[in-house]
């Protein structure tokens, strides 16, 4: 028997071969990228063009099975594609790159593909490659993990739910007098010791923050708001302490954040009527001993040590800051800048009367590290290869007569959620009808001959589209919604006169244009998404400008869901909750109720996904997950 | 299962390494993974999958049985296998691959047959993986893991569909959950689970948050009892009777016993419908049609979820971290469905 007899015996000869000239993207060569290659390899793909950003590092290895120690700090892509040569049939292409990058990416070269496979980490890219994939019409299958919990969703353009369609969380936030004044949890302490004390330390061009008088405080107590300013310019002499060099002087910084400022919060006593005191440190536990040493860092120190480990750790840092430019960013692998911020985070805690965490705890929380695993990362990988089959119609014995027959998977026994299976498998929904990716505007490519993108007027561009869609000039906006910047509206026309090329709007650029016009019901026109590309002939003019052929639809400009846009979060949240109980109590009925949560809900599609939002928000990997304000 | 169980630390090394599952199931069922040892019954494409995911987990020791040759068909659905290996014993090719995707594990292979293995084989063992196994060699397999105690996980493939069977004998697991409105209780939850402890914890960073740590005594049957007296009934409602998936009588009709034609499998499943407490109008034409067609094939996205899911519940049970498995899982390729029945 051959190579192929076994996928033979699934899909059959004709279909094989249908694979082998199957052309796919598969973006993220990390956790679920690795996997993926290795599925859609032993599947015989025909083309897989592989696209990742990142280098290996140690923390890869216990997942990313296609890298070894020896491949440490090389990128990912080439070194998967080598890694695999050893059981490859398909032609494999790899990319280094940010496949956000419209250089090396452009609409067109997406436009290659049959079908996108997304194995990425954070969600501005997932964002994009659902918005190429709905410019493009090409299916896109979208999976992530965190821990335990695994989600695969496949999304065919126009005619089931996008990326979009459904509300991602956003960073968790906290109020500023929380941070600065009141902490009550361990997270309070470390925001504290990362984005402000350590920031304004090393990282900050002196005193941004307290000129901004509109700021939101989190707080009306106006004693408080002072306090906070005053301290923010007193923080400038610290910074001036580390600048110095002078490692003398450290037990005054001490003295300062650790005695001084609490003495100052315990005197506005509206604070702690309701909360218990913190207590400052005591003056003599102040030593300026800084030599370092090594502590075990999965437990948890003494206060003695954790002040020891903070005065040499300042003064490591301080003849840093000499080397460096006066500059210094937080990096959870930066041992150094981890162990200030743990230490600074632990000492507060101390005094707030709040647990302390060990510094591999805090690296997790300062770092925002998702925790991943091999097993979910291969499962989740499994899932979206297998379901390409069907989405390409490779599985003559299991046609689909409409793309929502089609099934999304998440994981629910290692979740928690069912005892009694290991994958819930809701069929697809249909495109939310408020979605503002899919649903909500027209889409299409505007091609512009590359001689004249130079001289191409802002106002050329409003009256080409005027000309073509009937659109009132008057009332026309434009938004370029790759920078979230307006460009052109009713009272704003002073780039009018300006070149694209001036304001920025360039080949990749994607720009949304809506004639703000409403008659007597609130109908107007559905707003127009447009591609900028830059057409390859030299002998071109502003008529040779190429514009998809659509009919814009009249539709409700204003809608009801859309005035209450937060209240909408709460619903969600509720939604979610119902659902998560009505799968562990009771299965049997889940359909029925689910069919009862949407009549009540104006979003039908919502619930459906409780579980799989629910991933989505612990995925989202930015460097900044945790903000001030 | 035996509990030689030496917990040393974990080094700052192994810390760096295992850093992104160490922050899921902490540093303690980290160290006991290390100090466990596994033996894997046949390294098809689930027992690739298995062993990837176990030896890149840090488990401590692992012994592959295997006394195959590589065969041409095994390329399309096996990684570590090239065309240049054809002809080769499998556990020598695969070796040193296994090897290199984590140096600390502590590997041994053994090329000799399953059939030859006398019970003092298995008695060093605290867990076995088998796959790829017949009714009698699984039978067989698991009079002998009952006997020395030992956690038992059998799986196998047939083309877009699979199969889990477990038999962990008996098993406490100690779970945390957030506490809601009503408390759980004391007492049987179902036909192999019990509930024996609920103790109370309050979480250190939020005093209002409130944590459960219960305690489950999952019982299991032996393979031979179960395929003899495996029911459904009682343990369903009529709604979730009517949805149970063809592949579950199926898998099961088909282990119980090799049909020779498509007809005698329809026949067989029927009987085992009727077995299992199932009307037979649940069995769908087209489902029973591939099953056959598909019988035994091995296919590299099933084994990736199949492989995901036992390796899953093996590092589950060696760090007791989660409920595990019970009893019977089937999966089904088409509609991803992957439904846990207790038989």
């Amino acid at each position: 028997m051959s190579r192929d007899s076994n996928i033979t015996k699934i899909i059959g000869k004709d279909n094989l071969n249908k694979l082998r000239a199957t052309k796919c993207l598969l973006i993220g060569a990390g956790g679920i990228g690795s996997e993926l290659l290795k599925d859609l390899i032993l599947m015989e793909f025909g083309e897989i063009h592989l696209v990742d950003l990142d280098t290996i590092d140690l923390s890869n290895l216990n997942r990313q099975f296609l890298f070894r120690q020896r491949d440490i700090k090389q990128p990912k892509s080439t070194t998967a594609v080598k890694a695999v040569q050893g059981f490859n049939n398909s032609k494999l292409i790899p990319y280094e790159g940010n496949i956000m990058d419209t250089t090396q990416f452009p609409l067109h070269w997406f436009g290659e593909f049959d079908i996108i496979f997304n194995a990425l980490d954070n969600l501005a890219a997932r964002r994009y490659v659902n918005k190429m994939s709905q410019f493009l019409s090409i299916p896109l299958l979208e999976s992530g993990t965190s821990g335990f919990d695994g989600y695969m969703q496949p999304i065919i353009p126009n005619e089931t739910e996008c990326f979009d369609c459904t509300k991602k969380e956003t960073p968790k936030t906290f109020p500023v007098c929380t941070i600065r004044s009141t902490p009550s949890q361990p997270i309070h302490c470390i925001v504290w010791a990362k984005n402000f004390l350590f920031a304004q330390l090393f990282a900050a061009d002196i005193n941004v923050d307290s000129n901004s008088e509109n700021k939101d405080w989190g707080t009306t107590d106006e004693d408080e708001i002072k306090r906070i300013k005053q301290e923010t310019n007193e923080l400038q002499e610290l910074q001036n302490i580390i600048l110095s060099g002078d490692n003398s002087l450290i037990p005054k910084i001490i003295e300062k954040i650790f005695i001084h400022d609490i003495e100052k919060l315990l005197k506005i006593e509206n604070l702690w009527k309701t909360r218990t005191k913190p207590i400052p440190l005591n003056i003599n536990d102040i030593k300026t001993d800084l030599t370092d040493r090594d502590l075990d860092l999965s437990a948890l120190w003494s206060i003695q040590d954790q002040i020891q480990k903070f005065s040499s750790i300042t003064s490591k840092l301080m003849k840093r800051m000499e080397e460096e430019d006066n500059h210094i960013e937080f990096d959870k692998d930066d041992k150094d800048t981890l162990e200030f911020v743990s230490t600074a985070a632990n000492i507060r805690s101390h005094i707030f009367n709040i647990p302390q965490k060990s510094v591999f705890d805090i690296k997790q929380i300062a770092g925002n590290i998702i925790p991943a695993i091999a097993t979910t990362n291969a499962i989740i990988a499994g899932l979206s290869s297998l379901v390409s089959l069907r989405v390409l119609s490779l599985l003559d014995y299991a046609k689909i007569s409409k793309p929502t027959d089609l099934n999304m998977t998440f994981t629910t026994k290692a979740s928690n959620i069912s005892q009694n299976r290991y994958l819930s498998n809701p069929t697809l929904a249909k495109p939310n009808c408020n979605c503002p990716v899919c649903s909500k505007v027209m889409r299409g490519v505007m091609n512009i001959p590359s001689n004249i993108f130079k001289e191409l007027k802002l106002k050329d561009v409003i009256n080409i589209l005027a000309a073509k869609y009937n659109f009132d000039t008057e009332e026309l906006s434009i938004l370029d919604t790759t920078g979230q910047r307006l460009l052109s509206d009713f009272d704003f026309d002073s780039l009018d006169e300006k070149t694209l090329e001036e304001i920025k709007v360039v080949p990749g650029s994607v720009i949304l244009v809506t004639d703000e016009t409403e008659d007597e019901n609130g109908m107007g026109l559905k707003p127009l998404e447009l591609y900028i590309e830059a057409k390859d002939i030299n002998i071109g003019k502003i008529s040779d400008i190429a514009l998809p052929d659509l009919k814009i639809p009249l539709v409700q400009m204003t809608t009801p869901e859309e005035q209450n846009n937060e209240s909408s979060t709460f619903e969600t949240a509720v939604l979610q909750t119902n659902e998560v109980i009505n799968l562990d109590i009771d299965d049997d009925n889940e359909d029925l109720k689910k069919r009862k949560l949407q009549e009540e809900s104006s979003n039908a599609t919502q619930n459906k996904r409780s579980k799989h939002e629910e991933d989505d928000m612990e995925i989202i990997e930015e460097d900044d997950i945790i903000e001030l304000d | 299962m035996s509990q030689a169980v030496q917990t040393g630390k974990l080094s700052a090394d192994e810390i760096a390494l295992y850093d992104r599952q160490i922050r899921l199931w902490g540093m303690a069922a980290q160290a006991n993974m290390r100090s466990a040892k596994v033996l894997l019954i046949n390294i098809g494409s689930i027992g690739t999958e298995i062993a990837k995911n176990i030896v890149l987990s840090g488990i401590g020791n692992l012994c592959v049985l295997d006394d195959n040759v590589v065969r041409e068909e095994d390329l399309g659905c096996q990684f570590f296998l090239e065309k240049k290996d054809v002809g080769k014993l499998k556990v020598d090719v695969c070796s040193p691959k296994i090897k290199d995707l984590n140096p600390r594990v502590n590997l041994t292979v053994d090329s000799d047959s399953l059939a030859n293995k006398e019970e003092t084989f298995f008695k060093e063992f605290d867990l076995i993986v088998a796959t790829e196994l017949n009714r009698d060699q699984i039978i067989e397999v698991n009079k002998i893991s009952r006997k020395l105690n030992i956690a038992l996980y059998v799986t196998g493939s047939n083309g877009l569909f699979s199969y889990i069977f477990v038999d962990l004998i008996e098993f406490v697991s100690e779970e945390e959950k957030l506490k809601t409105g009503r408390a759980t209780i004391v007492g049987e939850i179902s036909s192999n689970k019990t509930i024996v402890e609920v103790d109370t914890r309050v979480d250190d960073d939020d005093p209002k948050k409130i944590f459960e740590m219960i305690k489950t005594k999952n019982t299991y049957k032996p393979f031979k009892e179960m395929l003899q007296s495996a029911t459904l009934e009682g343990k369903l409602t009529k709604r979730q009777t009517k949805r149970v998936n063809s592949i579950l009588p199926l898998t099961i009709s088909y282990l119980t016993t090799i049909p020779s034609s498509v007809e005698e499998l329809q026949k067989n499943t029927i009987a085992t419908c009727n077995k299992l407490g199932l009307l037979p109008s649940i069995l769908k034409e087209e489902y029973i049609q591939q099953f056959y067609k598909q019988v035994n094939v091995e296919f590299a996205p099933v084994a990736a979820i199949i492989g995901g899911a036992v390796a899953q519940d093996v590092i589950n049970i060696l760090g007791k971290r989660q409920s595990p498995l019970n009893n019977f899982i089937v999966f089904d390729g088409i509609t991803l469905e992957m439904p846990i029945y207790e038989l």
